[in-house]
């Protein structure tokens, strides 16, 4: 099983972020994934919407290419969550950008609901750039476009499994995974959205997910600026996601 | 001729849309960006309903107590051959109507009502609290709470509840308690009441009414159309229909219903809609969602306590004409039909009140049946549609989503 760290880039603020970014690399995880800030994180959860604003604020091009910088040499592959909304006009340019700056691909949320007719045409150009688009599916997302979107993409899958990030409703998830893995058998695929706590890693891990993207459950550390508290949460992840 | 066991016709798993979409749905979204509106659903809501309403799964089992009750309120629904009506259209086709009017309560609204009773009461909850509108989904939910052996508070919009008094009548009969809405029992509703002490009351006041007296207790929200989970157990419309059809030796060439939340439609239609069947569905003129409507995130309440939903919509601020129609006054549509009606999958009209009303007196005379004012829209439709002469030889199928049994101080005398 894999292991994917989500942070909203630099939340709480960039002096905070340096140190717990530092800090997170002192375990296992295999993937990095840095939110770019947005103004309106719609679906996105309260917790993760919140980090947004004080991270737009802080905000720095060149603490970004760093820390890829370093991720990457610490062997961990880097992508970012951002909204096609974000980055919709100056695709060209945005796109370069993160390649220039060592990201392996993005994972747009907003790609298939609020974009659909472009989904394809981002695939194409990201392709160009040489990055890989990360395709974003939940359980509202219709069958035949997860065949379509998974026969024009070859990277990891990842699969929201809640409504959300960080709340939980009540979800099979047996059936979320089954169903996901029948559709694209051949796929690595990574549950993210309401993760947060050793059942549901256990859950998921039985019923056969390739891996878990963790991020809300990471903030009230940050926010708080506790440091022990965030390696124990992480301590707990890797337990869970490579612990026998 | 043989008939056919009811056992036969019931089917024993309720049909999901979703991953048979054309798109995506958009999830839903949170109003207040500093809160969670999804989240409290967990509050409101009983938990198998919340999981049905995020499935991805096609088809979900519908549990032997249901299909019980089910048999107990008058499923499966006949399907019946309007010959009357071909006739005096001079129709060179066939047309059908589903009678959900012969249910219990009179509409399809137990439909569901039934299900979201069954698992509030397997969680042991001990009241459940709604709106209506019409009444129709009101009378249900009473229903289906004293089936299950729990209470049930129903807020009424206050134009409904004043010219409906037989629907609080039989809500009571059934075990309900009703209040008009806006009301003086939730913070929403006394805060529409000092604005405007004659408020005529909106269906999305009396959700946000009904949501916040259910917060409040600690009960569950049951909830009458919109959300995925309603548009699910409503498929058993659908179902129904095209084995009855099946047995007939007849297809149907085109599906006509009438929308307010878009439930009955969704219910009806969905389960045909791989096939090539033309679909149209029926709004009120006065509620003209679909021509000038946006697609777009909008409240399913007024309130806002509700997370928001892609759709067509008015505005949730849109406060409706008095029509009869209780059932149409509502400002948006079910994402799910709404995502479709953008496709182009399914077709849309508009029908004044003064139109529906003809369609109710010629489907009374010809075959007997008192449609309600809601349905009578969705006839209106079948009777310009057969008139065509483009459509002669076809089958035209409609719900007739209720009768009209309770509705009839509408008829001038």
């Amino acid at each position: 099983m894999k292991l994917a760290l989500y942070f909203t880039f630099p939340y709480p603020n960039r002096e905070s972020f340096i140190r717990f970014f530092h800090g997170s690399l002192n375990h296992k995880y295999d993937y990095l994934e840095l939110g770019i800030p947005t103004e309106f994180p719609y679906y996105d959860g309260p917790i993760i919407r919140k980090t947004h604003k004080s991270a737009g604020e802080n905000y720095s091009e060149n603490l970004l290419r760093e820390t890829v910088k370093e991720a990457i040499s610490k062997k961990r592959k880097v992508y970012t969550l951002v909204y096609y909304n974000h980055f919709k006009k100056d695709r060209k340019d945005f796109l370069q950008n993160l390649k220039s700056m060592g990201f392996s691909g993005a994972i747009v949320p907003d790609l298939l609901t609020d974009f659909f007719p472009e989904r394809f045409e981002l695939v194409d150009a990201m392709n160009e750039e040489g990055l890989s688009l990360i395709p974003f599916f939940t359980s509202s997302t219709p069958d035949k476009i997860i065949r379509d979107v998974t026969g024009r993409t070859d990277d990891w899958i990842y699969h929201g499994l809640q409504p959300s990030t960080g709340i939980r409703v009540p979800v099979s998830t047996d059936l979320m995974v089954n169903r996901i893995r029948s559709l694209c058998p051949e796929r690595e695929i990574i549950f993210g959205f309401g993760i947060n706590g050793p059942e549901i890693i256990h859950e998921l891990k039985a019923s056969g997910a390739d891996g878990i993207a963790v991020g809300s459950s990471l903030i009230p550390s940050m926010e708080t600026d506790d440091m022990d508290s965030f390696h124990r949460e992480i301590h707990m992840l890797e337990e869970g996601v490579y612990g026998e | 001729m043989y008939k056919i066991a009811d056992e036969e016709i019931i089917p024993r798993r309720w049909y999901n849309i979703v991953p048979d979409l054309p798109e995506p749905l958009s999830p839903p979204r949170d109003h207040d960006p500093e809160k969670s509106s999804i989240d409290l659903l967990n509050k409101i809501l009983p938990k198998e309903i919340l999981r049905q309403e995020f499935t991805s799964s096609r088809y979900e089992d519908i549990p032997d107590e249901v299909i019980e009750q089910y048999l107990q309120i008058g499923r499966p629904t006949p399907l019946v051959r309007a010959v009357n009506l071909e006739r005096i259209l001079g129709f060179r086709g066939k047309i059908f109507f589903k009678n959900e009017g012969a249910t219990a309560t009179g509409s399809h609204k137990i439909n569901t009502a039934l299900p979201q009773a069954y698992y509030a009461r397997k969680e042991g909850v001990e009241e459940v609290v709604t709106e209506t509108g019409a009444g129709q989904w009101g009378t249900a939910t009473a229903l289906a709470a004293t089936l299950n052996n729990i209470r049930s508070t129903i807020f009424m919009v206050r134009v409904s509840y004043e010219q409906k008094p037989l629907r609080k009548k039989i809500i009571k009969l059934y075990g309900g308690n009703t209040y008009a809405s806006p009301s003086n029992l939730t913070e929403y509703g006394r805060k529409v009441l000092a604005k405007d002490p004659g408020h005529p009351g909106t269906l999305g006041i009396a959700i946000s009414e009904a949501v916040q007296y259910a917060l409040e207790k600690g009960y569950k929200y049951m909830m009458g159309s919109v959300e995925n989970t309603v548009i699910t157990h409503q498929s058993i419309i659908g179902q129904e229909t095209r084995r009855q059809l099946e047995f007939m030796g007849e297809s149907a060439d085109t599906l006509i219903g009438c929308v307010g939340g878009g439930s009955n439609f969704s219910g009806f239609s969905f389960p045909f809609v791989e096939s090539e069947t033309e679909m149209i569905a029926t709004a009120a003129s006065e509620v003209p969602k679909f021509s000038k409507g946006d697609y777009k995130y909008d409240l399913i309440d007024t309130a806002g306590i509700m997370p928001e939903l892609k759709m067509f919509s008015l505005g949730s601020d849109f406060v409706p004409p008095s029509i009869y129609a209780g059932g149409l006054r509502y400002h948006g549509a079910a994402p799910a039909l709404s995502l479709l009606i953008r496709e182009g999958r399914i077709k849309t009209e508009e029908v004044t009140e003064e139109k529906s009303m003809e369609a109710m007196g010629i489907f009374a005379r010809t075959q007997g049946i008192v449609p309600a004012p809601e349905s009578s829209h969705a006839i209106a439709t079948v009777i310009d549609y057969c008139k065509n002469p483009e459509n002669q030889g076809k089958t035209v199928v409609f719900n007739l989503s209720g009768h009209g049994l309770l509705d009839l101080s509408i008829i001038r005398d």
